[in-house]
């Protein structure tokens, strides 16, 4: 369950740079920021629920 | 007199400056500034990787910005005001160095950008950036590269809280620092890791 849950963490900052790298081919300098930006924070808050989650498990 | 020069003496930050470089309730505000630099590095590193002559054509791009810079025009000033800045660029030149530079400063410049965006070792990246921004002022090249480098050197001064609300809100406590090792070297903070 643990590999699980640092697995979904590190797909969802792995997606994040996926996409950063994606929104630079789209090579929209302004309009490409944003969804990065939403995407960072999205990531962070699923980082912050698998800490929880391995927290409370006590794995 | 002399033993005061060696005196073993810790001289502590201010609170204010603590505050903005060491509190993570200004992380949000590094968010922007972070996402912002590495945002224009990975434009910046894309574009040569995808193409402009930098790796996909032997660095001529590179070529032929080195050969501008380093002429000394008749009149007005030359492009690098420092003499052994331009020897270096000269010597680079002479050597061809410019048919693997430009894949390091292509790479170098979305490394930099992709980790700054995703704040994985937020500090080494804004380290790195600044000292490219630095060799192209140092190259005569301002565009945007005096304000990322305010905002690299920031980061550097802010590299605890930089990247709060990226990777190394994760990566620095298991990594720890070269002075306190991190949860994956110690085992008593191992205990402590998850909370």
């Amino acid at each position: 369950m643990r590999v699980g849950l640092v697995l979904l963490g590190v797909i969802a900052w792995a997606g994040v740079a996926a996409l950063a790298i994606g929104m630079a081919e789209w090579d929209e300098p302004v309009w490409g920021y944003f969804p990065i930006l939403i995407a960072v924070i999205a990531a962070w808050a699923i980082g912050e629920f698998v800490s929880r989650e391995i927290s409370e498990r006590g794995e | 007199m002399i033993d005061r020069l060696f005196e073993r003496r810790e001289l502590h930050d201010p609170n204010w400056f603590r505050f903005l470089f060491g509190n993570a309730v200004l992380a949000p505000l590094w968010l922007l500034a972070r996402t912002y630099t590495g945002w224009q590095w990975l434009q910046s590193g894309w574009g040569k990787v995808r193409g402009d002559g930098w790796i996909d054509n032997d660095g001529v791009s590179l070529q032929t910005f080195w050969n501008r810079i380093v002429q000394i025009p008749e009149t007005g000033q030359p492009a690098i005001r420092y003499d052994w800045y331009r020897d270096f660029i000269q010597y680079m030149l002479d050597h061809e160095w410019y048919e693997w530079f430009a894949w390091v400063i292509a790479f170098g410049e979305v490394s930099v950008g992709v980790a700054l965006i995703i704040g994985a070792f937020t500090g080494v990246a804004a380290f790195f950036g600044a000292t490219m921004n630095f060799n192209f002022m140092l190259a005569g090249s301002a565009s945007t590269n005096p304000v990322l480098f305010v905002l690299a050197v920031l980061m550097i001064l802010g590299w605890k809280v930089a990247g709060y609300i990226g990777v190394d809100r994760w990566l620095l406590p298991a990594l720890g620092t070269p002075w306190e090792p991190g949860a994956l070297f110690s085992p008593r903070e191992r205990r402590e890791y998850a909370t």
